[in-house]
């Protein structure tokens, strides 16, 4: 006689059960780590119990007996710890996270395949029944609940009674035979789901599981779309009466408000989809405690900004990358307490997980106190691997080094644990977070530990841009990618843009900017009037900065990302698309698709060492040096600081003033001093100048004045902690230093000038 | 008759299988979360039936049973306890705190509503 329920409602009532009971085991797993922890107040074994108290009995209700006779067997220990009949142990405490794992399979196949499963969790159970007692129960003993699950059919735990009564009939209860009958045969209250055929495939197709669909908004916010909603109608309204009786003020003030209204509804809706990050991290310290005891390490999990919060589709892309890092972290970061010990430090590692907001992105970043990234034995493996040259791996900076780690098909365990090596490397990471427009950086000091930064956008659907137009064309630069923007003008666009082995490249601020003409990589004809002006976007992709060559800047503007269709996605250069006010459709450049198809990054690494270095670390006894070299190649350095300009003079251009060298520069007359005098090269005859040559000259100033310094070759700028070594002071040197494994002499500027303009420094006092 | 039946309970997806069976039984219901919120409903309006879980945060059945005895409206309304719990301590707590009867967890919808017209006053 019990109605059977429409499978649409029972359907629905299963996804509520669902979502439920995923967040309820959530908040048990958390619970239970928490009452290991120590950190346990009375409310915490109570909310253990709850949960699992509570699914048993809507599972039960719902007819999912498996379901409803594991939780019961759970409740029965919980119940016992909950009213101090027996203790808090590490065992209990297991056997009660594998409860829920074996709940969560449970409901996950019920979710996917439509029944509870056939999985025997006998052995689980009866761990659970023997954890019961305070002392250990022989092993011969088959709890009944153990024998139950292993039966075939779903039978329901317990029927104490007939399932309801009145204390006013007691003791006769109402009898209800048939009640009793049907409880032992039937499931109660609804049939279970069949079990769909295969053919019926789009009903149960695992798109998107329960907890992704579902989504909890507060009625309050709802309210608040609500309303926004009408005040839009309102304002299309107005705009539609517009059309049949013009009135320009009143379509004026309608825009105006429709333009409010829209931001307002997008900022919103946005709310409702934003997702604090401590969801996905929810799970961590459950992860974390299982692999730590499983390689026999101690560790301690410390995570900050939980509340941090982010759009659900990109919460929902970050979850697998992120679980992997921590993995990463225990098994290859962190040390065994053994080792930590040997090396000084205390006993149990640290895990430190922080989320902020920064930049219109969101930051995570993982430091862990462990043995640090070995660099040597990463350039070995590299090699050994094929992913570089010996050659390359010996000029590989530190950091270019640790970004090996990201590499397809690299893995630095020695032996591939069961942890790390599943297959799915720290490429796969990278590869997925640049996926949602991200990043992924590195940093790591030996024996001290290791930090690994994410950077991600907040969203995905609408973003910031840059308009530009090139070759007739629009397209939109996503903002995140931006630095800044630099416009060159006449014969400055002629002069500026320099050529590098050959890569065009420009000067921004004494670092060399390698070029991307975007109209020569998509093959666009440029803008006739193109040439007069030149339009670099300095971007940054992949740790590193190039410039984007276009033929106009437009302007900024929040653009709906569109994905593009199949035909057009494998092109790497674009993200999507958008559509613009006037209705035509432009492009969205993926900025790190076009670096790494034109190659400019990749290419520029070895000049662009400078970035490398500044970006490398925050120490704070590193000073940006400008590393040149003498006639002779002897490698000299000076600090940025000093530097005032760098130019390329002609030769023919130098003049004498007296026994001076001079040039004029920039409305005055500047004398030149060649450094190759003063750091005991000797002087050679200086060829006779030719027309075109050029020298490289530093320009140094102060006081108003400048003085040029002649040098052979500029190479680099770097940021380096100096240990200056100063026995090999002499004229015109302060000492020398180790920098990019080079003998380099530091210049005394100041010295040498004293020593050449004399006039210099009596001009400045006066 | 039809009537107006409180359900109070924590976990969302129990009160919406009750609420189902109730209402497809022509029955008005009333959801709370938990025996705080349940009260506060019964201050606001009448109901002719009470059906509650026992084990909830903030305040659980038995003690929102023995409160809702003390307003004068609900002196005599019936309150059923839903529970999995069928010890008989448990039963004679709900007894001595005024519940009227007690329902078992998993139930069958059947079940649920020969209960309910058992302990609603005849129209």
């Amino acid at each position: 006689m019990s109605t059977a329920m429409p499978d649409s409602l029972q359907q629905q009532l299963l996804n509520d059960l669902l979502v439920e009971s995923f967040e309820g085991l959530d908040r048990f797993d958390h619970e239970l780590l928490a009452l290991e922890n120590g950190t346990r107040d009375t409310e915490t074994l109570n909310v253990i119990f709850r949960v699992i108290h509570t699914l048993k009995g809507t599972a039960g209700c719902l007819g999912y007996g498996r379901i409803e006779a594991t939780a019961h067997v759970g409740e029965s220990l919980l119940s016992r710890l909950r009213d101090g009949k027996i203790d808090v142990s590490a065992d209990r405490i297991s056997a009660l996270l594998a409860l829920s794992d074996a709940l969560r399979a449970m409901l996950q196949h019920l979710e996917t395949v439509g029944d509870e499963g056939e999985v025997d969790h006998g052995p689980l159970l009866a761990r659970l029944q023997a954890l019961q007692e305070d002392v250990p129960p022989a092993t011969s003993v088959e709890p009944e609940a153990a024998a139950a699950m292993s039966a075939a059919t779903p039978a329901p735990a317990v029927v104490e009674d007939d399932g309801f009564g009145l204390f006013d009939d007691e003791p006769a209860p109402e009898p209800a035979p048939a009640a009793v009958a049907a409880t032992a045969q039937t499931p109660p209250v609804a049939p279970r789901p069949a079990v769909p055929s295969p053919n019926s495939d789009s009903e149960i197709a695992p798109k998107a599981s329960v907890s992704e669909s579902a989504i909890r908004v507060e009625v309050g916010q709802l309210d608040k779309l609500m309303n926004l909603v009408g005040e839009l109608v309102l304002a299309r309204n107005q705009i539609i009466q517009n059309v049949t009786q013009p009135d320009p003020a009143a379509l004026l003030a309608a825009s105006q408000r429709l333009n409010l209204i829209t931001t307002e509804l997008q900022g919103s809706v946005m709310k409702t989809r934003m997702q604090p990050i401590g969801n996905v991290w929810a799970k961590f310290p459950r992860i974390v405690r299982d692999v730590a005891q499983e390689l026999g390490k101690k560790i301690s999990l410390v995570m900050e900004g939980q509340e941090t919060e982010l759009d659900r589709t990109i919460i929902e892309a970050i979850k697998d990358p992120l679980t992997h890092i921590v993995r990463n972290a225990i098994d290859h970061g962190l040390e065994t307490p053994e080792a930590r010990l040997a090396a000084g430090k205390p006993e149990e590692g640290r895990l430190l997980l922080r989320a902020f907001h920064e930049g219109g992105q969101v930051n995570i970043e993982f430091t862990d106190d462990g043995r640090g990234i070995d660099v040597e034995r990463v350039k070995a493996r590299a090699v050994q691997r094929n992913l570089v040259s010996a050659d390359q791996a010996a000029r590989l900076a530190d950091r270019e080094v640790f970004n090996l780690i990201f590499l397809p098909g690299f893995s630095t365990a020695e032996k591939v644990t069961n942890l790390s090596g599943r297959g799915v490397g720290m490429d796969v990471v990278k590869t997925n977070i640049e996926k949602i427009g991200g990043s992924v950086d590195v940093h790591s000091a030996p024996g001290q530990g290791t930090t690994l930064k994410i950077k991600i956008p907040l969203t995905l659907a609408i973003i910031p841009a840059l308009i530009v137009t090139s070759g007739g064309e629009r397209f939109a630069i996503p903002q995140v990618n931006l630095l800044e923007l630099v416009r060159l003008e006449g014969e400055e666009a002629q002069r500026k843009i320099e050529r590098l082995y050959d890569v065009p490249v420009y000067r921004l601020r004494g670092q060399l900017l390698p070029l991307v003409d975007l109209n020569r990589h998509l093959q666009l004809r440029p803008a006739p009037d193109a040439h007069d002006i030149v339009s670099i976007i300095v971007l940054q992709a992949d740790g590193r900065q190039f410039g984007l060559v276009v033929d106009a800047i437009n302007d900024t503007e929040e653009i709906v990302v569109k994905p593009l269709g199949k035909q057009l996605k494998s092109l790497a250069c674009f993200a999507g698309a958008t559509i613009m006010g006037d209705g035509r459709v432009a492009l969205i450049l993926d900025v790190l698709g076009v670096a790494q198809q034109t190659r400019v990054v990749s290419e520029m690494r070895e000049h662009a060492r400078a970035e490398d270095a500044r970006e490398a670390d925050q120490i704070d006894d590193r000073q940006t040096l400008l590393l040149f070299e003498s006639r002779r190649g002897r490698h000299l350095a000076l600090p940025l600081s000093m530097v005032a300009r760098l130019e390329e003079l002609p030769l023919a251009d130098v003049e004498r003033s007296g026994r001076q060298e001079v040039i004029q520069y920039r409305g005055q007359i500047m004398p030149l001093v060649h450094v190759s005098r003063f750091v005991g090269d000797e002087l050679e005859e200086r060829p006779a100048p030719g027309d075109d040559e050029l020298m490289q000259v530093v320009v140094y100033s102060a006081h108003g004045r400048s003085v040029g310094l002649v040098v052979s070759r500029i190479n680099d700028v770097v940021q380096e902690s100096l240990a200056v070594q100063n026995e090999h002071a002499r004229e015109g040197i302060l000492g020398s230093a180790v920098i990019q494994r080079r003998v380099t002499d530091l210049l005394d500027v100041e010295g040498i000038i004293r020593v050449a303009v004399p006039s210099f420094h009596h001009h400045g006092d006066n | 008759m039809k009537a107006t039946i409180l359900t109070v309970d924590d976990a969302s997806t129990m009160r919406k299988v009750i609420a189902l069976a109730l209402a497809g039984a022509g029955h008005e219901v009333v959801e709370a979360e938990d025996g705080m919120a349940a009260l506060n409903v019964l201050k606001l309006r009448h109901v002719d039936l009470i059906i509650t879980d026992v084990n909830m945060p903030r305040m659980d059945g038995i003690e929102f049973t023995r409160q809702a005895r003390t307003l004068p409206k609900f002196q005599r309304t019936p309150i059923l306890l839903l529970t999995t719990e069928s010890d008989p301590e448990m039963k004679a707590r709900g007894r001595s705190a005024g519940a009227t009867g007690w329902i078992v967890k998993p139930f069958r919808q059947d079940q649920l509503l020969a209960v309910v017209a058992k302990v609603l006053p005849a129209a």
